[in-house]
């Protein structure tokens, strides 16, 4: 069996695997993700704030409600 | 992105009740072992552990098959799964012989459309957002 000393080593894995090229992408990719997230970032409306209101005022009454969302969740 | 759209569905689908399970163990087990509470909700941890993420993976797989056919939009499906679920996890208390303590029992009238409102919430703003954001438009 023939011992490779650590240059040899390294020489049969650069060898092995070949540099990745032409792999990069043409532009920046990062400003596109951001308004992507940007766009996407919720929006509530008049009517979620009245349901978020019911459930708040559900919960008043009645905390037992409370572990018994986080259990279904 | 364009392959695989129902794994990517699942993976979206069981994001918000896997990071809530942290919290719930954490409540339980204080609730269990700190406070000494008396029922044996060790038997009752396999619903939020196992079949509720699932769940949610596979409801949010159905939304996007039913998606490409005029459908309800992301929140209601939600908030059907709401009834669903309560159904499912009723149905496996009476399964275990698990009994819910009385609080519960009294709060149910009320909890019920808590759910339902917070599932609704829940799957408008924060499903919908990881399905924006694994290019499934919800």
């Amino acid at each position: 069996m023939k011992h490779l000393n650590d240059e040899q080593f390294g020489k049969f894995i650069k060898d092995a695997f070949p540099p990745v090229t032409g792999d990069e992408p043409s532009r920046d990719l990062w400003p596109r993700m951001l308004r992507k997230l940007d766009d996407s970032r919720p929006r509530f409306s008049w009517f979620d704030w009245v349901l978020v209101s019911l459930m708040a005022l559900l919960c008043l009454i009645a905390p037992g409600a409370i572990p018994g969302l986080l259990y279904n969740l | 992105m364009k392959s695989y759209p129902y794994l990517r569905a699942y993976m979206a689908g069981i994001t918000i009740p896997t990071v809530m399970l942290i919290f719930l163990i954490t409540l339980f087990t204080i609730a269990r072992y700190t406070y000494n509470l008396s029922n044996p909700i060790e038997r009752m941890i396999v619903f939020p552990m196992a079949i509720v993420p699932n769940l949610w993976g596979l409801w949010n797989m159905l939304f996007l098959r039913l998606r490409s056919s005029r459908y309800l939009p992301i929140g209601f499906h939600g908030a059907i799964l709401a009834a669903v679920q309560t159904t499912i996890a009723l149905g496996l208390f009476k399964l275990i012989d698990f009994e819910m303590p009385e609080f519960a029992w009294r709060a149910w009238p009320f909890a019920f459309p808590v759910i339902a409102i917070g599932f609704y919430l829940v799957w408008k703003h924060v499903v919908s957002f990881f399905n924006t954001l694994l290019g499934i438009d919800g």
